[in-house]
């Protein structure tokens, strides 16, 4: 986040992120929507996210897309299926379908998880709430992100509590099912009980005050951010016309 | 003129059947520190509670009786608007923080956000809060990777944040080591010399006994006994309410069962200490 593009403003980053989505979901073809992602990759070392960003994309999008690619060209049986073997074939269509689905799923998905690699939670909370955004829909989305190690930490004290009192809890995937299951209860209502304590921990912290919000945070836009964001608009008309003309 | 009154106050959790608080009548004056003491279950934290405003608002239930804050209806405070005017620290720290923020020194400011206090004041807050309560090293650090005694000094730093003029401090000290709670002790001494009305609910009593002019004890939701410390923890029954004596107070009572001696009995060892040493017992 300490590189130049992590210090961008929020919006900036969207809207250089909301163009790229767009001319990858209206460009016909799948060229331009696969070269998104050497540019997403490009972006992302220079963000100092790179290891990051293809650790992210390799462990969830590229399953997805292999999945996708092995139905639709091997599976689903179209009229120019080939046979292979058994109940495998190769279709041409299957893979100009499966080229065209998957290469806006790589390009979209690229940008966005580029994007909240390379912004702060913090940052578009801040943005958010300078736009005018309710304070209780950025309260919503900060105490989401911070629910994550919360959780994590309560079922850790959970399991541990649970496995001194001589419940398995580590072996093989069927032990640790077992132990599971038992976990969800505690894990659970502890977290609706804390919920009562927590409202009134942010009332006394006048939460629900009606006055204008201020922050110790600060964050401006720079010269950066305007020239970005003329450059992005001026992007879009241009590829309005182009595709109109 | 008080700024805490309460007339008549009984209370009734939701689905209960009996009242939690009964008939209970008190008034604290600016300035005062109130030691706010009994057995656990009496109903001490339900009253703190009437006085923040969380019962009913909160914790919804039957609330009869009158509550006034600075001589105005508790029910006519607008929303958010008791936050800055009575501050509430809780038993446990593990809830008090806001979960929002990610560094010790934005969670401290998260209250001030709330009421609009410029920027520029509230770093300058923030900075003599760290100071005070010794958050130099913790600074930086995310709220939920705090101890509990971390959390309670970050909880207690931010609402302190929000300069009130009333604070109720309920078992402030419970999750902390001595030189902790110590700590804690100086900073409602500060709070003292500012002038600030302090409720402070604890269970160690030489500690009450110490730093409160004022105690209210409080056994099954009614009064029991109510007075100047002096006056309260120096007479055994308090014993007979669920409360508890100063060491020092337990210690001249057998004494003068022996003795016979009459006198003043001191609450603190300070004070014993003088007496025993113009007796000539060193």
């Amino acid at each position: 986040m300490n590189s130049s593009i992590g210090k961008l403003y929020p919006s900036t980053k969207f809207a250089v992120m909301l163009l790229l989505v767009i001319f990858s979901i209206f460009t016909p073809g799948y060229v331009m929507q696969y070269l998104m992602f050497p540019l997403v990759v490009l972006i992302s070392l220079c963000a100092g996210t790179g290891k990051q960003f293809l650790g992210t994309f390799f462990k969830s999008i590229f399953i997805i897309i292999l999945f996708i690619f092995a139905i639709q060209v091997f599976i689903i049986s179209n009229e120019d299926a080939q046979p292979i073997w058994g109940f495998l074939h190769f279709s041409q269509t299957g893979l100009n379908d499966s080229l065209s689905m998957t290469s806006k799923i790589v390009a979209i998905s690229s940008l966005v998880i580029c994007f909240f690699q390379v912004t702060n939670i913090k940052d578009i909370t801040y943005a958010l709430e300078r736009s005018g955004v309710p304070k209780k829909v950025t309260f919503l989305i900060s105490s989401t992100i911070q629910l994550i190690p919360q959780m994590s930490a309560l079922s850790k004290t959970i399991t541990d509590a649970q496995k001194s009192r001589g419940i398995e809890t580590e072996g093989n995937m069927l032990i640790r099912a077992k132990a599971f299951v038992p976990m969800l209860g505690p894990l659970v209502l502890s977290s609706i009980q804390q919920t009562e304590e927590r409202v009134l921990a942010l009332e006394s912290r006048a939460f629900s005050s009606r006055t204008k919000k201020t922050s110790i945070y600060e964050m401006k836009k720079k010269t950066a951010d305007y020239i970005l964001d003329i450059l992005c608009i001026a992007g879009f008309i241009a590829y309005i016309l182009w595709r109109v003309m | 003129m008080a700024v805490i009154s309460l007339k008549n106050v009984s209370y009734r959790y939701p689905l209960e059947e009996n009242q939690v608080i009964k008939n209970v009548s008190f008034e604290i004056e600016k300035g005062q520190v109130w030691g706010l003491i009994g057995a656990n279950e009496s109903g001490k934290t339900s009253i703190c509670n009437i006085i923040r405003g969380f019962i009913p608002e909160i914790y919804r239930g039957e609330l009869e009786g009158e509550v006034e804050i600075k001589g105005k209806k508790i029910e006519s405070y607008g929303d958010g608007e008791l936050a800055s005017v009575v501050g509430y620290s809780f038993q446990n720290p593990f809830t008090q923080i806001s979960g929002v923020k990610e560094t010790v020194y934005e969670e401290l400011a998260y209250g001030m956000e709330n009421i609009g206090v410029p920027r520029d004041e509230m770093i300058d807050r923030v900075e003599k809060l760290i100071q005070i309560f010794h958050l130099e090293k913790l600074k930086d650090k995310n709220p939920f990777q705090l101890s509990g005694g971390q959390k309670q000094r970050v909880a207690l730093a931010s609402m302190i944040a929000l300069d009130p003029e009333i604070v109720i401090l309920d078992e402030p000290t419970s999750q902390l080591d001595p030189q902790s709670t110590e700590e804690i002790f100086e900073i409602i001494q500060l709070l003292k010399e500012q002038g600030k009305t302090i409720i402070l609910v604890e269970h160690k009593i030489d500690l009450i006994a110490e730093y409160c002019d004022h105690i209210l004890l409080i056994s099954g939701g009614e009064i029991g006994m109510i007075g100047e410390t002096e006056e309260v923890l120096t007479d055994p029954k308090v014993l007979t309410y669920g409360g508890q004596l100063p060491q020092v107070v337990l210690y001249f009572l057998e004494r003068r069962k022996k003795t016979g001696e009459k006198g003043k009995i001191p609450l603190t060892v300070e004070q014993a200490y003088k007496i025993l040493k113009k007796g000539g017992r060193n």
